[in-house]
């Protein structure tokens, strides 16, 4: 089948304008919301009365207006009458297909300006139901999807046209049935020459590399259908970029990554994506026999499972979002997450267990001051049994670490094995009991908008985590500097009065549990270096919000200024005169080496620079400070991070034979305050500027 | 000799007949959506009929007087003429709404109730099924004395796009509309604010907007 809509020929010295629509973007409302020529109540083509604008599309106006007797209509706005486009239009009117967008008419009005009357769908279009997953639909429905895009794809191809802008904000779901609009309008380029003004045209996301060179065989189709397979699969297009020409650079080169697929997923979407056209698939309908068939679909038109309906109004006037009703996912072969993580069943279950421990304390219905006692609790609990659970942690995690050590060795394989493991557990954002999913019978409609879950959100945590840090992390590397700086002074003012604070508390923890009063002069040296240190984490950190950086370098960072820290401690304890009590005080003291270094303790075992220096060092090279002081983290004070500080500070006072619980106190005085101190953005809040 | 009340000063005779003869009208947001208004503080929802006198007529299986919502001061409730379920229970005669309830006509009419804004008595309700107003719109909107319409979630028409809230209200039975820069109202320049009929046409810096009386038919 030859080609037969030519739009614009090639052309060494065109220049050819494009516009990166971020894929998250409804393109139907055009994004100035306003400015539409004609207003509500206007009849610029007669039979036809204009009630609102619905968008811009790459040539003109989008309009819905209603017909003399009623019939409701989306009238397209030509302004340029271009012979080569209208005839494309003309070769498209009479084709019909369930999953082709009608095309009524193309009418003259009496300026000479050509409107299109084309059939109104006031449900969203498949952008739409792509945010309603940021992290790629279940397979079933992205197959249902992809089924009706590619059988009317299918039949335009078989009439010898090509759509050359498939795109999501094209591809429409009228009751269930999916129809493909804008066919037939060469939208792709557009020359200076000829339009004399840049024209935003097109989204170069979905565009085949050979289209740089005006090359449109239906090649570029199948490339378009397999970047939005891909996009519905993973929610994100495969090449994305900052500018038009990052992208299509790497349509050009850049291989697309498809090893967080399943196959057959991953080898169809790798041959439709192949950068040679003569590569690829060579009809849509071979495409379609290389996927598996949706289940629950009635053969023929292929219609959506239920649940796909918004309300309408494209920006989501009426508020309920779609998305429901899903069908689980009865291929085994589902999508797997990106990066298939290797999970050693252990870890597996302790990490189980502590996200379940998580959630029953961030769900249980107690009070702040409850809940702070019984922290306080657990926190004397495992200080006074110190001098057991930490000999017992540390062998623990000895073993485990010897354990993962032959794992690795032994199961080279794992990681390959796990892939196909993971598909029943593929994070589906709408795992609802299937029994809404009648599609013949019953209405096909979801029958309420469903409440947002919490605890769906919890049971695939890291990966959506990560994915949202991502997102959000631009919004914090774009913070002007001023906003910043006056940030970092709130929260050296909270973290001083925070640690104060925590310093009495955990006065009174100690000499609770130790029946072991603190004097005067410790309590100030405990309380100055806590803030000293928050101080040490929260500047730092501050620098470093929103960016990635290498770990080991911010490590060894941190290492310098813990070291800072150790001077300040022991100038602080040389001049308020004031020992950690060492002496005797703990006599259940864990000691990792046989005796302390030299030059490490005085006589009287009270720690000198050198101590000092070694044990804050190591406490600030060991834990990953800066992300207990990272707006983005999951909560604002993770018990857990304050646990694993202890862990640490525990280990480090052993290795040094530091006086343990001493700097245990301190450690966990640093992080609560820091993360009390240090701001945070609550995950609903992240997004509210990013349209999702 | 004749003394106009004072609500009535100033106004032409089209504003007039704009004030007085409706109660409801379409409002047209571009790139949004249409909406169904309806000022009354009681609206009947039915099948559409011949002279016009449902406030909220469904193309759908149902009686052509179906049920009713009042606003009762702050509250709304739905009486049953037909069949009607709040939250899946059968509606005896009378049954409270709050946000979020689910209202059920008939076999297959499913709107879902909704007041997104805490301080306006305005309501909002959403086609659940795939039944439509005739004519068509997005949503129906009860409202009160004011409705919003932004970006955010509480507004009643939630317009993504928009930067800032326009909100339509009624003062001395007029219908005015509000918002921070300055608009457009029917060709003419206001700042801030100014009143607007059942048939005007809105613009302002990044949104524009008409009203269509909807008459009885």
């Amino acid at each position: 089948m030859q080609e037969q809509v030519t739009a614009v020929e090639p052309n060494g010295n065109k220049s050819m304008e494009f516009s990166v629509d971020e894929p998250g973007d409804s393109p139907s409302p055009g994004r100035p919301a306003a400015k539409f020529v004609y207003p509500g109540g206007s009849r610029p083509l007669s039979g036809y009365t204009i009630k609102r604008g619905i968008g811009h599309g790459g040539f003109g106006e989008i309009y819905y207006a209603l017909s003399d007797a009623g019939k409701e209509v989306a009238l397209k706005l030509i302004r340029r009458n271009l012979d080569v486009e209208l005839r494309g239009i003309r070769h498209c009117l009479n084709l019909k297909h369930p999953n082709l967008l009608d095309l009524y008419d193309i009418r003259q009005d009496d300026e000479g300006d050509t409107w299109v009357v084309m059939e109104y769908i006031s449900e969203g279009c498949l952008a739409d139901a792509l945010a309603d997953y940021p992290n790629g639909m279940p397979a079933d429905r992205a197959l249902a999807w992809f089924h009706g895009i590619a059988a009317g794809v299918a039949h335009l191809h078989d009439r010898g046209i090509v759509h050359r802008d498939l795109k999501p904000g094209n591809i429409f779901s009228d009751d269930g049935l999916v129809k493909v609009g804008d066919y037939g309008l060469s939208k792709f380029v557009s020359c200076s020459r000829r339009s004399g003004q840049t024209e935003s045209v097109g989204t170069v996301h979905y565009m085949a590399p050979e289209v740089a060179n005006g090359r449109y065989g239906k090649e570029i189709d199948i490339y378009a259908l397999g970047i939005v397979l891909y996009e519905m699969l993973t929610g994100r297009v495969p090449f994305e970029g900052e500018s038009v020409g990052e992208v299509l650079m790497k349509h050009l080169t850049a291989k697309p990554d498809v090893s967080g697929l399943a196959e057959p997923y991953r080898s169809v979407i790798a041959r439709a994506l192949e950068k040679d056209p003569a590569q690829r698939f060579r009809t849509v309908s071979e495409m379609l026999a290389a996927l598996p068939q949706p289940a629950h679909t009635p053969p023929g038109a292929a219609r959506l499972p239920s649940g796909t309906h918004r309300a309408a109004g494209g920006a989501g006037a009426a508020g309920a979002a779609g998305g429901a009703g899903a069908v689980p996912p009865p291929f085994p072969e589902g999508i797997i997450e990106a990066e298939a993580v290797d999970e050693e069943p252990i870890l597996k279950a302790v990490c189980e267990t502590w996200s379940k421990l998580c959630t029953a304390w961030n769900d249980a219905n107690l009070p702040a001051p409850v809940k702070i006692l019984l922290l306080v609790a657990v926190i004397v609990v495992l200080l006074v049994n110190a001098g057991v659970l930490v000999p017992l942690t540390v062998v623990l995690v000895i073993m485990y670490a010897g354990y993962r050590l032959v794992r690795a060795m032994v199961l080279p394989q794992h990681r390959h094995k796990f892939c196909s493991h993971r598909a029943d557990v593929a994070p589906t954002p709408s795992a609802e009991p299937p029994q809404a999913v009648q599609p013949q019978a019953a209405p096909r409609q979801s029958p309420f908008p469903p409440r947002y879950d919490p605890k769906l959100a919890i049971t695939m945590p890291g990966r959506r985590g990560r994915r949202h840090r991502e997102q959000a992390t631009p919004a914090l590397v774009v913070k002007p500097p001023r906003e910043r700086f006056t940030e970092l002074i709130r929260s050296l003012l909270a973290g001083a009065l925070v640690a104060i604070a925590m310093c009495v508390v955990l006065v009174l923890v100690n000499s609770y549990c130790f029946s072991f009063p603190v004097r005067p002069d410790q309590y100030a040296w405990l309380v100055l270096v806590s803030i000293a240190g928050t101080w040490a984490v929260l500047i730092p950190s501050k620098f470093w919000e929103g960016t990635r950086g290498e770990v080991i370098l911010r490590r060894f960072i941190q290492m310098v200024i813990g070291m800072g820290l150790g001077a300040v401690a022991f100038a602080t304890s040389a001049l308020l005169m004031v020992h950690p009590p060492a002496d005797g005080g703990y006599g259940n003291d864990f000691h990792l080496l046989p005796r302390a270094p030299a030059g490490f303790y005085d006589a009287y075992g009270h720690p000198m620079l050198l101590a000092y220096l070694a044990c804050f060092g190591s406490l600030y090279f060991l834990m990953r400070w800066w992300r207990q002081a990272d707006p983005l983290r999951g909560t604002r004070l993770s018990l857990w991070s304050v646990f694993l500080t202890v862990v640490v500070a525990a280990i480090v006072g052993g290795f040094w034979s530091f006086p343990q619980s001493w700097l245990m106190t301190v450690a966990v005085a640093i992080s609560a305050s820091v993360q009390i101190a240090s701001p945070w953005l609550p995950p609903r809040k992240r997004f509210r500027r990013n349209n999702v | 000799m004749f003394k106009l009340e004072p609500r009535l000063r100033g106004l032409t005779a089209m504003d007039y007949r704009g004030s007085q003869q409706f109660d409801k009208f379409m409002l047209w947001i571009d790139a949004v959506g249409g909406f169904w208004v309806c000022l009354g503080d009681k609206v009947t929802l039915g099948q559409p009929t011949a002279c016009g006198t449902v406030d909220v007529p469904i193309l759908a299986d149902i009686s052509s007087r179906h049920a009713r919502i009042r606003r009762d001061g702050e509250g709304y409730l739905i009486e049953a003429i037909r069949e009607v379920q709040v939250d899946g229970l059968e509606v005896e005669k009378m049954a409270a709404l709050s946000d979020g309830s689910r209202i059920t006509l008939g076999e297959g009419v499913r709107l879902a109730f909704r007041r997104p804004h805490a301080l306006s008595a305005t309501a909002r309700l959403d086609f659940a099924s795939h039944h439509r107003t005739q004519p068509s719109a997005d949503a129906v909107l009860l409202m009160a004395d004011s409705c919003v319409l932004g970006p955010k979630s509480s507004s009643h028409v939630v317009c993504r796009e928009w930067d800032e809230e326009v909100i339509l209200y009624r003062h001395d039975e007029q219908l005015y509309c509000r918002t921070k820069a300055a608009l457009t109202i029917d060709g003419v320049r206001y700042q801030g604010r100014g009143r607007i009929t059942v048939n005007s046409h809105i613009e302002g810096e990044g949104f524009s907007l008409s009203l269509e009386g909807i008459r009885h038919s």
